[in-house]
């Protein structure tokens, strides 16, 4: 079957970009900002006359402290979000169990429309208040969005792909592993990024149960007028959710399948 | 059983819940090594479900499948199909994988080492026609659509399977790159000798391709299943007349080769001849030309008495030109050759060129006349496109 002009025509290989270059191109721009909002927080901080409340609130290991708080709640969100809703999300998406998928989405719907401070004191009622009830609040908070592209990653893979692994041998397992998540792994990404950023937020309702975080910050500065602590506090919970989710970018070009534009 | 039956399908069917109907009826079909057997009907008239099930994509709801005498059914299902190369018309390459790795994956799956599918990868590449140092290590999407379906083909191929299963392997490719695809796989198949199940709904297409094809009705029903040119000169019923379409005269001229009808023989012209002598030997054969030949007996011009007496000069010039074809090509190239010609003949001549004979129009005619008519079908029903068509009528998709 050879064809030598086809060949010829053909034999400027092509070399993509390097990665990294184009990495650093996208992704250079958020940190920078980041760094620029931090500084001015920080000498304006540093400029202000504070007084004894102040003070005691925005020690550094003060701020170590509800900053820790905050990324363990989040971190631990996201470990069991990936968890619960990526396993849901794969297996509702298998062959036998995919008319489940609508009451699944459906209950994790609910656990998402019911407002967060609702859901956070209705659990805290029958859990009793602390750490475990807030995470358990998160997750409940955060499983819609990595369930549902989950679900929407693998479906869009082409089903024949699917039946061109099958028909030359592949198990359905190998199927899973080799073709359908490597290929769903943007989609599924982008809907950890969104509940990333999601539990980040809520994170900051975990001070009204006593599970500390850079709510208590917030909360310390409305109560108490004190705008540098309420602003410091706010600055921090944001530049958490656009680390995160700056992350979360990084993390999704590196895990991108080749070959997919 | 025959040694030289490779698959065997014995009253095979296949149902689903809440159908009535079955999809597949009770089929059965043998097929023999090295052949390719084209299934061939509408849609929807279970030939896709019917190849399914000899690689058990689709399981059989009863009946027995035999390939090379095992029973089928009775294999793991991922292990029999990794003996049976499939080939699909959404080509289905994984796109996040290089052309080298989605060609190994058969090999890999049967535990080969990384030394020995890499050297088989690129053979495979070779042999389907894309250069291994250039395309192993692209990417799907950086190839055209006719080369994605080689290395469809190279992949199928890839663990050297007896049996290939291809749907509608090239009907996602335009008419020129088909045309070039099938050619390929044909010359490719002369080497290989699979015995391979081929689906189409193009009838065309299984004429070209089909050791045998067999026309399916509804539920898989073999309406018949014979030779290419059985089934043009003796449609089993009026469906699968009306299947086969018009000009199934036309049609048979593609499966015929010049090689295979009668040449006949007209007067030569050596080139160092005088005029003069030239005259003598064309009034003598009364009416008709002659062929002007080189030093090489290789055809010049068609000339005539009249072209000698006008022009008295040098007889290179005299004459009309001349078509030739060789002994390989089909008479449809013959045909051709012979309309482009003003003397309703074309010259045959060998590889090197040099005359062999002649073919004419008359000759051609009484090969069309003696294959059995085909049987007028669905007589007393007013079905015009069922009418066997006349074969000087070239309708623009037989062309």
């Amino acid at each position: 079957m050879s064809s030598a002009t086809q060949i010829r025509a053909e034999e400027t290989v092509l070399t993509p970009p390097s990665r990294w270059h184009g990495l650093l191109r996208r992704h250079a721009t958020m940190p920078a900002i980041l760094a620029v909002v931090l500084l001015g927080t920080y000498l304006w901080v540093n400029a202000t006359d504070l007084d004894d409340i102040e003070q005691r609130a925005l020690k550094t290991s003060e701020l170590l402290r509800a900053v820790g708080e905050h990324v363990t709640l989040t971190a631990l969100t996201t470990v069991l979000v990936v968890a619960i809703a990526g396993g849901g999300g794969i297996l509702l998406t298998r062959p036998s169990m995919r008319w489940l998928a609508p009451f699944a989405t459906g209950l994790a719907n609910i656990g998402q429309a019911t407002p967060a401070i609702g859901l956070l004191v209705l659990l805290s009622i029958y859990l009793g208040i602390g750490f475990s009830t807030t995470l358990i609040c998160l997750v409940a908070y955060s499983v819609l969005p990595v369930l549902q592209n989950t679900i929407v990653g693998i479906n869009q893979v082409d089903r024949h792909l699917i039946e061109a692994g099958r028909g030359i041998g592949m198990s359905p397992l190998a199927v899973l592993l080799r073709i359908e998540l490597p290929l769903a792994v943007p989609v599924i990404l982008a809907g950890v990024r969104t509940a990333l950023v999601l539990a980040v937020g809520v994170a900051t309702l975990a001070t009204f149960i006593s599970a500390g975080g850079l709510g208590s910050l917030i909360v310390t500065g409305i109560k108490l007028q004190r705008e540098t602590v309420l602003v410091t506090g706010a600055v921090l919970t944001a530049t958490l959710a656009l680390t995160l989710d700056w992350l979360g970018g990084v993390i999704s070009d590196l895990l991108r399948p080749r070959g997919l534009d | 059983m025959s040694r030289d039956v490779m698959i065997d399908l014995q009253q095979v069917s296949k149902f689903y819940r809440g159908q009535k109907a079955p999809v597949v009826e009770n089929m059965s079909m043998t097929i023999q090594q090295g052949e390719i057997i084209v299934l061939v009907g509408p849609s929807g008239c279970g030939k896709t479900t019917t190849m399914k099930m000899i690689n058990r994509l689709i399981e059989p709801s009863s009946g027995r499948i035999l390939i090379d005498g095992t029973d089928v059914t009775a294999l793991d299902g991922n292990d029999l199909r990794r003996q049976i190369g499939y080939v699909i018309q959404q080509v289905g390459l994984f796109p996040h994988m290089s052309v080298a790795t989605n060609v190994g994956l058969v090999p890999r799956m049967l535990g080969w080492d990384r030394k020995r599918i890499e050297a088989r990868a690129d053979e495979l590449l070779h042999l389907v026609g894309l250069e291994p140092a250039i395309y192993r290590n692209r990417l799907p999407r950086q190839l055209s659509g006719g080369q994605q379906q080689r290395v469809g083909v190279a992949r199928a191929l890839a663990a050297d399977p007896p049996v290939m299963l291809m749907d509608e392997p090239f009907g996602a490719t335009d008419p020129m790159t088909r045309d070039r695809l099938q050619n390929e796989f044909l010359r490719l198949q002369e080497q290989l000798r699979k015995t391979i199940v081929f689906v189409t709904h193009d009838f065309d297409e299984a004429i070209k391709m089909g050791t045998r094809i067999a026309v399916l009705g509804d539920r898989s029903k073999i309406r018949q299943f014979d030779t290419p040119e059985n089934l043009l000169a003796n449609p089993a019923d009026s469906t699968v007349a009306q299947f086969i379409g018009r000009g199934a005269r036309l049609k048979q001229l593609d499966l015929r080769r010049v090689d295979a009808i009668t040449w006949e023989d007209v007067p030569l012209i050596a080139p160092d001849k005088a005029t003069n002598g030239a005259k003598r030997q064309l009034e003598q054969a009364e009416g008709s030309s002659a062929l002007t030949v080189d030093a090489d007996n290789r055809p010049l011009r068609w000339v005539n008495a009249h072209d000698l007496t006008t022009d008295a000069g040098a007889l290179a010039g005299a004459g009309q030109t001349v078509t030739t074809v060789e002994p390989q090509a089909t008479l449809r190239d013959a045909l051709d050759a012979m309309l482009a010609s003003r003397d309703g003949a074309a010259v045959v001549v060998d590889e090197h060129g040099r005359y062999a004979g002649t073919v004419t129009l008359d000759g051609l005619m009484q090969v069309i006349h003696h294959t059995p008519e085909p049987e007028e079908p669905g007589a007393g029903v007013p079905d015009q496109r069922a009418g066997a068509a006349p074969a000087a009528e070239l309708t623009p998709e037989q062309r």
